[in-house]
């Protein structure tokens, strides 16, 4: 390892460096690596508070809304004073306050098919907070293509799924090869969402984004987890590689050009 | 024989478990043509042009039926079946 840890840096990371599972050398490569948090809601707000005080060194952050009063009710790196600011510009603000070692690039549009790859390309890890069906298909597809992991999770009301796509275990279409016609399930706006349920699921993402770069631990990959926050229950379910997946099976895609993602998302076969 | 829900497909079903009449010795199929039977809001939800969606997923025990007989898995006694969505909020 290259980089050495300042006086500062060994201070501040300290309940990290004496783990043995991180140690200097993990604090030294989680400060050199690079993630990229898409979406700075429910989800990205615990993530980007996390990742950041780890000491993650560079963290992009893609969202293309501003900061809304009905938000702050679980996105909790804005403040009420941020309303009407870029959620970007609200979540760097947070960073940069909370950890001088963050550098952070804000993307302040929306993740779709022309711009995927290039947000992707090269990330250490890739995780997708995001609110909406039509993201999480682009970022899987993307980070397939790109061999990059993704800490997947997604939350419903009270409830919450998380699991980790590494480029060579199962990817998202493995396990659901097409989204539900829009319409078909209620977005959080219109059933609501507890406030708190976003904190658990993000920080379950955050945690995997760490042993993701850390190269340590078992990852969720090829297990999805399920939290019912009114049940206080969590329950992993196993999913294997699917060799008709249209994305990562024996017929994988090369390319994102040619798949619509109006719909379902569904790929044809040639 | 009872089955579990996930997200937006137990509100659909006015409840997270439902029991249905099936027995060991009934396929997977049965089963959900009898949950479908009793909870029928979820039928255009989770069934495409008869067959189960590409997106819901069917557990035999948490294990997906696509890596067993699909809806024509054997039931056998104990046996615990799922149905999930994926969800996407965030």
């Amino acid at each position: 390892m290259s980089l050495s840890l300042d006086a500062t840096q060994l201070d501040r990371y300290s309940r990290h460096i004496i783990l043995d599972e991180v140690g200097p050398e993990g604090q030294g490569r989680l400060l050199e690596s690079d993630a990229l948090v898409i979406g700075a809601g429910g989800l990205g707000a615990p993530v980007i508070q996390y990742l950041a005080a780890a000491g993650v060194g560079t963290i992009g952050i893609v969202d293309d809304d501003v900061v809304e009063r009905s938000n702050l009710q679980r996105q909790v790196i804005h403040a009420d004073a941020d309303v009407g600011e870029p959620k970007v510009e609200s979540a760097r603000r947070y960073v940069e306050a909370l950890n001088p070692d963050v550098d952070v690039e804000t993307h302040e549009s929306r993740l779709d098919a022309p711009n995927a790859r290039e947000l992707l390309a090269g990330r250490d890890v890739v995780v997708d907070c995001s609110d909406n069906f039509r993201t999480r298909y682009l970022v899987n597809d993307a980070a397939r293509l790109e061999s990059v992991p993704v800490a997947h999770g997604a939350i419903y009301k009270f409830e919450g799924q998380a699991t980790t796509l590494l480029p060579e275990g199962p990817c998202y279409r493995c396990l659901f090869p097409e989204a539900p016609e829009p319409g078909t399930v209620p977005d959080c706006a219109s059933t609501g969402v507890l406030g708190v349920l976003p904190g658990t699921v993000g920080c379950i993402q955050a945690t995997e984004a760490v042993k993701v770069l850390l190269d340590s631990g078992d990852p969720l990959a090829g297990r999805m987890l399920f939290y019912d926050a009114m049940e206080m229950t969590f329950e992993t379910v196993e999913y294997a590689r699917n060799p008709d997946c249209p994305v990562c099976g024996d017929d994988a895609i090369e390319t994102m050009e040619g798949i619509d993602y109006s719909g379902g998302f569904a790929i044809q076969a040639d | 024989m009872e089955w579990k829900l996930f997200a937006d497909l137990a509100e659909l079903a006015g409840d997270r478990t439902v029991p249905v009449a099936a027995d060991p010795g009934d396929t997977v199929g049965d089963a959900l043509d009898a949950l479908l039977a009793d909870r029928p809001d979820l039928r255009d939800r989770v069934l495409e042009d008869g067959d189960l969606a590409d997106h819901i997923n069917l557990l035999r025990n948490g294990q997906n039926v696509i890596h067993q007989d699909g809806l024509a898995t054997e039931l056998e006694a104990g046996d615990e079946l799922a149905l999930f969505p994926p969800v996407s909020g965030g």
